[in-house]
């Protein structure tokens, strides 16, 4: 899956998204093809369908991430650790590379 | 309240039970001369089973060119290996009903079992390990959880609840409760549905992957449940990192750069798995 969409469950689709990949029922027949706009009724169908969730393309503009709140909750899950001294590094190293990956910080390769 | 190792062994077979065919799967898993054609008959009869493993096997995480429309089918382009493990994890998730134990998460539980199974399998394509094994190790290792929270719902909430109060460690709190934990469970578990060696070792030892004989599947899953913690994929507030051993650390040897590939392709399988798994 690339970073330009998502699974969104079909009770939470809304007419106007934009279908990312073509959509095939239980027998592996297309319901809808790639790109299709999905609309009220089309939702319907494909409730009727039993198909649960629809891969849709994301929209939303990049927000950067808010370096605060993404320090306090690591904090948090490591809370246990103890990441001043030396004994737990693999810990330590786990939170470092998990707060450059939210934050989304270069990384020498 | 403390519960001897017969007592978990004698209780496993009241446990609610998966569909016949899933239990043929997992007797399945070391047996060579098993007639695939009527295997995938069986399961084909299921139509929600097939259903969901039909969509996990046409998820990118498999990258399949032509999309699989029969059972049979995706035995052919997946292998068989692969396709049983799909249909044990789309039959595993949802099956023990919760709800006389109020304190346990249950959608929090497979959460992080799908994230841990989709670390597992992406650390192991880096250390050229079976993909399928240790996905499926992954999807189970803390199936001991499910055994105590089936069998003794009442004392398991008691350790949850006592849990969460001392914000201390799951199987510390397990042993002073009740006097054995998830992972002696999920071992017992393990042995009586025969699953293979590795696989067994692995859910017994994913807590401490450097005890002798452990295995390389157990550092796998050990790495793979706390890069899963880490990543909060579980969605739970109080969600705690548990201890990273250094020597299962080490064991990988990825670089950072490497890491954070992990954690993307990790974030990216779990959301499509989980939307097909949990729907």
């Amino acid at each position: 899956m690339s970073d330009d969409h998502m699974m969104v469950p079909v009770t939470q689709a809304t007419p106007g998204m934009v279908l990312s990949d073509e959509l095939l029922d239980n027998h592996g027949l297309v319901l809808l093809a790639k790109g299709a706009v999905l609309s009220e009724a089309t939702i319907a169908s494909l409730q009727r369908h039993q198909i649960e969730a629809v891969p849709v393309a994301r929209v939303e503009a990049h927000r950067a991430p808010d370096e605060q709140a993404v320090v306090a909750r690591l904090d948090h899950l490591f809370r246990q650790h103890d990441l001043g001294g030396d004994d737990d590094w693999a810990a330590k190293l786990l939170r470092r590379y998990v707060e450059d990956y939210r934050l989304e910080r270069q990384v020498a390769p | 309240m403390t519960i001897t190792s017969e007592e978990l062994v004698q209780g496993l077979d009241d446990l609610p039970s998966l569909p016949a065919v899933v239990m043929e799967l997992l007797g399945s898993i070391d047996q060579e001369d098993i007639d695939i054609s009527v295997l995938a008959r069986k399961v084909s009869a299921d139509q929600a089973l097939t259903a969901k493993t039909l969509r996990l096997a046409n998820s990118s995480a498999f990258g399949l060119q032509v999309k699989a429309t029969t059972i049979q089918q995706a035995m052919t382009y997946l292998g068989f290996q692969s396709t049983r493990n799909l249909i044990l994890a789309a039959a595993m998730t949802g099956c023990f009903p919760s709800g006389r134990c109020p304190s346990f998460d249950d959608k929090a539980f497979w959460r992080l079992s799908i994230a841990t199974a989709a670390c597992a399998r992406v650390l192991a394509r880096h250390m050229r390990f079976n993909q399928d094994v240790a996905f499926t190790a992954g999807l189970l290792h803390g199936i001991g959880r499910l055994v105590l929270v089936t069998r003794f719902p009442e004392q398991y909430d008691a350790v949850l609840r006592e849990r969460k109060r001392l914000d201390g460690d799951l199987q510390g709190t397990e042993r002073a409760v009740l006097g054995v934990d998830h992972l002696l469970a999920g071992a017992a578990l393990a042995e009586h549905w025969q699953f293979s060696g590795t696989m067994q070792q692995a859910i017994a030892f994913y807590h401490a992957p450097e005890t002798p004989g452990a295995g390389f599947l157990a550092t796998i899953v050990h790495v793979a449940n706390a890069v899963a913690h880490a990543l909060d994929l579980a969605g739970d507030a109080d969600e705690l990192v548990p201890a990273v051993s250094s020597v299962a650390w080490t064991a990988l040897g990825l670089s950072e750069d490497v890491w954070l590939h992990v954690f993307r392709e990790t974030e990216l399988q779990f959301e499509e798995m989980t939307a097909i798994l949990m729907a």
